[in-house]
């Protein structure tokens, strides 16, 4: 017999919902992981009143969650006004960091110079990500070493990213085209999640969700035009070199979640990452050791813990240096 | 626990495949269903998360043998909700916003053809209820989940605009489950 159609319709003591109300809490976090799946499972298990109780705070949950807008209206302001993304945004000028502006200026500006662009920068140095929300609900990560400028108008949403990586998550809008710059390249897309990384005059675009234009920026740029879908990649070097192949995105965007993913990568091109990483250098000590081939996970918790896991993948060791560590032949 | 039967709502998906990630899939489908019901709108959608999840396994060639094939499975269900879940969760809600607006914009008319005008009633009446049960929750925890079930912010998000740390957030979440679970029925 199947036990998904078994509902249990006593009402849940109330040692039962308080678990219940604590799983549905703690599966918020935003690191949810294998170890707190198992530890659910156990509990689902552990006594016969846990499924109903869980059943029941979940439909609760659901219920709000399909309903936040609504009942959001119904409620009261908050005495304590804090800005919020809930208002439907016409413009660029309201939320985020332009909520401040808007505030002081909102009444007095004419129509004709709410279309002026406001361009912002934002810059991450060694061992920073950034978060950034856009007045449009689009959300860009920036990893760490990485320059990009924002220009939000009524017709376009522009983007210029110049050394650096980041995940772009665009809200829809179908009248405002959003486009990336970088390496020569342009990146449009309407509204999607995808992942530009131009480091070394290399650029890969990875997709997740949507559909992504990649063309040369101009005319004068020698390349192809591509449309890709998600779970696609396309690397161009240096050189010019296309490449399109099929990845996991979530590799790519692992490093959003304070890890790296590597597929036989040379320990010489993951170390330049690290180092991007920590501001404690590490140092290749034989330039044969650059070309190994590394393939894993590396957790970004500390740079003497993650030289540790390298030993662990690689016939290498480490010495300290002035600058960090070195990293030697075993 | 017994293995579950093949799968509610799809047909055409065979079980010939053996192995032993595919076996663990099925007899923990409906736990994986409820792992991923947290963060999902509704329990369909929760299963559709679990159906993606079952295609990635279906096609992918299993790199040597699993050690541990029921913590793969919530290994993966639980990088699904990291990436994908949030994400489509906020465009879901821009949608369900765009809905509000257009409504609001036609000068107050229910324009939404499909739901019979006492189910509007029944669904209004419901809404009510949602928001005076949290307009009863404590101060502190009303705050608390409004912001971060109602407005959608995460709980460092929404620790950071409380000024509390995010486990206290949590606590608040959910007692606020507790509470009204206990209140309201669905």
């Amino acid at each position: 017999m199947t036990s998904i159609a078994v509902h249990d319709d006593r009402t849940p003591d109330d040692g039962a919902m308080a678990e219940a109300g604590a799983w549905v809490a703690r599966l918020q976090r935003s690191e949810v992981g294998e170890a707190d799946g198992l530890a659910f499972e156990a509990w689902l298990d552990a006594a016969p009143g846990n499924r109903g109780a869980y059943r029941r705070a979940v439909a609760i949950w659901q219920e709000f969650e399909a309903n936040a807008e609504a009942v959001l209206a119904e409620l009261e302001p908050l005495a304590q006004p804090i800005p919020i993304r809930r208002k439907p945004v016409r413009g660029w000028w309201v939320g985020g960091a332009g909520v401040a502006l808007a505030a002081g200026l909102a009444v007095a500006v004419a129509p004709a110079l709410m279309v002026q662009p406001l361009t912002q920068t934002f810059v991450t140095g060694k061992g920073q990500h950034q978060h950034v929300k856009l007045a449009d609900g689009s959300v860009i990560d920036l990893n760490a070493e990485t320059r990009l400028s924002v220009t939000l108008t009524r017709g376009e949403r522009k983007v210029v990213l110049g050394d650096g990586e980041a995940i772009f998550d665009v809200a829809a809008d179908k009248a405002r085209p959003f486009t990336v710059a970088a390496a020569d390249h342009l990146v449009r897309v309407v509204g999607t999640q995808f992942d530009v990384r131009n480091r070394q005059g290399g650029l890969t675009v990875t997709v997740a969700r949507g559909k992504v234009q990649v063309r040369p920026l101009t005319a004068a740029v020698a390349g192809r035009s591509f449309l890709l879908t998600p779970g696609e990649r396309l690397a161009v070097a240096a050189g010019g070199a296309e490449e399109l192949k099929a990845v996991d995105p979530q590799e790519t965007f692992s490093w959003r979640a304070g890890r790296l993913v590597y597929r036989d990568q040379p320990l010489g091109e993951v170390v330049a990452d690290l180092n991007r990483q920590f501001v404690d250098q590490i140092e290749i000590g034989d330039p044969e050791l650059a070309k190994l081939p590394i393939t894993g996970v590396i957790v970004l918790d500390d740079p003497r813990a993650v030289t540790q896991r390298l030993s662990l993948m690689l016939p290498v060791r480490s010495v300290p240096s002035d600058r960090g560590l070195v990293l030697l032949r075993k | 626990m017994t293995a579950s039967g093949p799968p509610e709502r799809r047909a055409g998906e065979g079980r010939q495949d053996d192995s032993p990630l595919i076996r663990a899939f099925f007899e923990k489908r409906e736990n994986l269903i409820l792992f991923l019901a947290a963060r999902t709108r509704s329990m369909a959608a929760a299963e559709d998360l679990v159906q993606d999840l079952y295609l990635r396994l279906a096609t992918q060639t299993p790199a040597a043998e699993v050690k541990s094939p029921v913590a793969l499975l919530y290994r993966m269900a639980a990088n699904l909700l990291v990436d994908q879940v949030r994400s489509d969760q906020r465009s879901s809600r821009r949608s369900a916003q765009w809905r509000i607006e257009t409504r609001a914009s036609l000068g107050g008319e229910d324009v939404v053809d499909e739901t019979p005008a006492d189910e509007a009633l029944i669904a209004r009446e419901r809404v009510r209820q949602l928001a005076a049960a949290v307009a009863d929750l404590p101060p502190q925890m009303g705050r608390a989940f409004r912001l971060h079930k109602l407005e959608g912010r995460s709980q460092a998000e929404t620790a950071e605009a409380m000024g509390v740390s995010r486990k206290m957030v949590e606590a608040h979440i959910q007692a606020a489950v507790r509470q009204l679970s206990k209140r309201l029925r669905s």
